[in-house]
């Protein structure tokens, strides 16, 4: 019995020293992997702090953005184009949403909005299925899915691409929310309506670029899950996974959702490659979920997210 | 600043409904440039109705709001404040996340203009805008005395320094008018000093027109030009300190008893 109990305890830290190499290419995959969770997870941020609705929506838009490159794509526009052409038709989901779904249900309760976005979940699968079809598509933006070695490390062309692209895109968010005069107004938004309104903050724009940028990030997200693992309904499943990123990151936070995804990204391939063997596999599907219960238990506030003190 | 002669704020007549309740019923005053004004009265006078009324959050079902000469009733919270009217609030509506700096900047909203694109890589003209407003922001900061607070996050400031930063930011938008709602409301008797000059000061030195609603009398006496009273959703008076305070109906009002 200790002998088994010590085989689960010390012997994959073991495995790890001993093959250093391959150690640091478990973790890229991680990084890589939990990058794509963040930038699904930011998409959720995003329209959180701004607007207060849980957006239930965002796996499907991710899977919407993606559809819509691809049937581009296949109808011979070059990649360019199309890329413009996705990011104009986000944008225009994002005015049409607040003209038809959050303006009509202003002042609502939260779980109302919530239930809108549930709704909304549904309609953007159905619409984007009738558009392009259900069938599973190839994304080939043009980016080899190759690997390379440096010191004896195996990288992934695709991995590195998109790590690299979640990475500028984060940073560009963050000078935008902090620096910037539409970053303050969306701040002000999330922080208090009332307040917002009374200095000059038209709420119905800040909403559209919200739903803008996290249509934007969708993009991004649709592109580099789609060109790993092709096109097709289970896409819209990958924001399942950013839930745990978001109890752990903290629902408001911009940091919070990247090292979040880390974790979770980096966590769940460790606990697959060293501790799958022991316990019979299959620790990528339920990790992310377990940390998230714990994190709940003891933390519920998440990593980045503001205390939460009852005021009695 | 406009060449149009006559008051800054007319309310003709408002009247607000909530349910049975008649909030304000058929409210009347004036309020000419350059001006401060108190609205006093009573809790529950609908005094806060009828601030909220003049910035856009609630509509009256009959009477008008003109600004500068222009019927103003029906317009919402954002065009109001595009109009030139700045406000605070009674329970202190602050970014309670963001900096004192930035909550200040925030309230410039409407003097700053740039594109999104060049926002989001922060490049060039929109570097050099937010510099520009940073500068008229820091003078703001000097006036009221808070420059040792600027990095703090404002839901973590004291009560009264929280009441000055809402000030900051209403002025930061260079108003017309400034509505305060209780601007000394749970302060010291330091602290109510200090905001009576800061008031006083704005008024005199940017020549912003300021209504206020206030319960201590004295205050009210001492600064305002000019005094409502309302009671029930009436107005009842409205005139100097001194007549209003010899204003039977304001004696009964506040102390409920009948008048020799």
């Amino acid at each position: 019995m200790s002998d088994a109990v010590g085989a689960v305890l010390a012997g994959p830290f073991k495995d790890m020293v001993s093959s250093p190499a391959f150690f640091v290419e478990v973790v890229i995959g991680g990084i890589a992997a939990g990058l794509m969770y963040s930038l699904v997870a930011l998409g959720f941020v995003l329209i959180f702090k701004a607007s207060g609705v849980f957006n239930f929506a965002q796996g499907v838009m991710v899977l919407f953005a993606a559809l819509t490159l691809v049937g581009l794509l296949e109808r011979g526009v070059p990649v360019p184009i199309a890329l413009i052409l996705t990011m104009l038709v986000m944008v225009a989901l994002a005015f049409a949403i607040e003209r038809l779904v959050l303006r009509p249900l202003v002042n609502q309760e939260h779980i109302i909005l919530f239930m809108a976005t549930i709704g909304l979940n549904f309609f953007l699968e159905g619409f984007g299925e009738m558009v392009w079809g259900a069938n599973v598509k190839r994304l080939d933006i043009g980016i080899p899915d190759r690997s390379f070695m440096i010191r004896g490390v195996q990288i992934n062309q695709l991995e590195m691409t998109a790590a690299l692209t979640a990475a500028v895109l984060v940073t560009i968010l963050g000078v935008f929310f902090q620096r910037t005069r539409i970053g303050r107004a969306l701040r002000a938004v999330a922080d208090d309506h009332e307040a917002a309104l009374s200095i000059g903050i038209p709420l119905k724009t800040i909403w559209v670029v919200v739903w803008s940028v996290a249509g934007l990030v969708a993009i991004v997200a649709g592109i580099m899950w789609g060109a790993k693992s092709g096109v097709q309904f289970s896409l819209s499943l990958i924001a399942l996974k950013a839930l745990p990123v978001l109890i752990l990151g903290g629902f408001e936070s911009v940091p919070g959702a990247i090292v979040g995804g880390l974790i979770i990204g980096v966590g769940e391939k460790l606990g697959e490659v060293y501790w799958g063997p022991l316990v019979g596999g299959a620790i990528e599907n339920w990790f992310a979920y377990v940390l998230a219960l714990a994190f709940l238990l003891i933390r519920p506030q998440g990593l980045f997210g503001e205390k939460i003190i009852e005021r009695v | 600043m406009t060449a149009t002669a006559g008051p800054l704020l007319e309310v003709d007549g408002i009247s607000v409904r909530f349910g049975a309740l008649l909030a304000l019923n058929r409210v009347s005053l004036t309020i000419p440039r350059g001006e401060i004004a108190a609205i006093i009265g009573p809790n529950g006078a609908g005094k806060t109705t009828l601030l909220n009324c003049i910035s856009g959050f609630y509509h009256p079902y009959e009477g008008h709001i003109r600004f500068d000469g222009r019927d103003r009733t029906h317009l919402r919270p954002p065009d109001v404040a595009a109009l030139g009217i700045a406000r605070t609030f009674q329970n202190v509506a602050l970014f309670r996340g963001m900096s004192v700096l930035d909550n200040i900047m925030t309230g410039r909203i409407l003097k700053m203009r740039g594109s999104f694109l060049l926002d989001a890589v922060w490049w060039g003209p929109a570097r050099r805008q937010e510099l520009e407003h940073r500068a008229f922001v820091e003078r703001i900061i000097d006036f009221l005395a808070i420059q040792a607070i600027r990095k703090t996050p404002a839901g973590r400031l004291p009560y009264g320094l929280q009441k000055r930063v809402e000030l900051a930011r209403a002025l930061a938008a260079e108003p017309q008018l400034l509505l305060l709602d209780e601007p000394m409301a749970g302060m010291n008797v330091e602290e109510k000093e200090d905001m009576c000059r800061f008031i006083l000061d704005v008024n005199s030195e940017f020549g912003t027109t300021i209504a206020l609603i206030e319960h201590d009398m004295g205050v009210v006496m001492d600064i305002s030009d000019h005094v409502v009273v309302l009671d029930y959703g009436r107005t009842i008076a409205d005139g100097t300190p001194e007549q209003v305070r010899k204003e039977p109906a304001v004696l009964d009002a506040y102390l409920g008893v009948a008048h020799e």
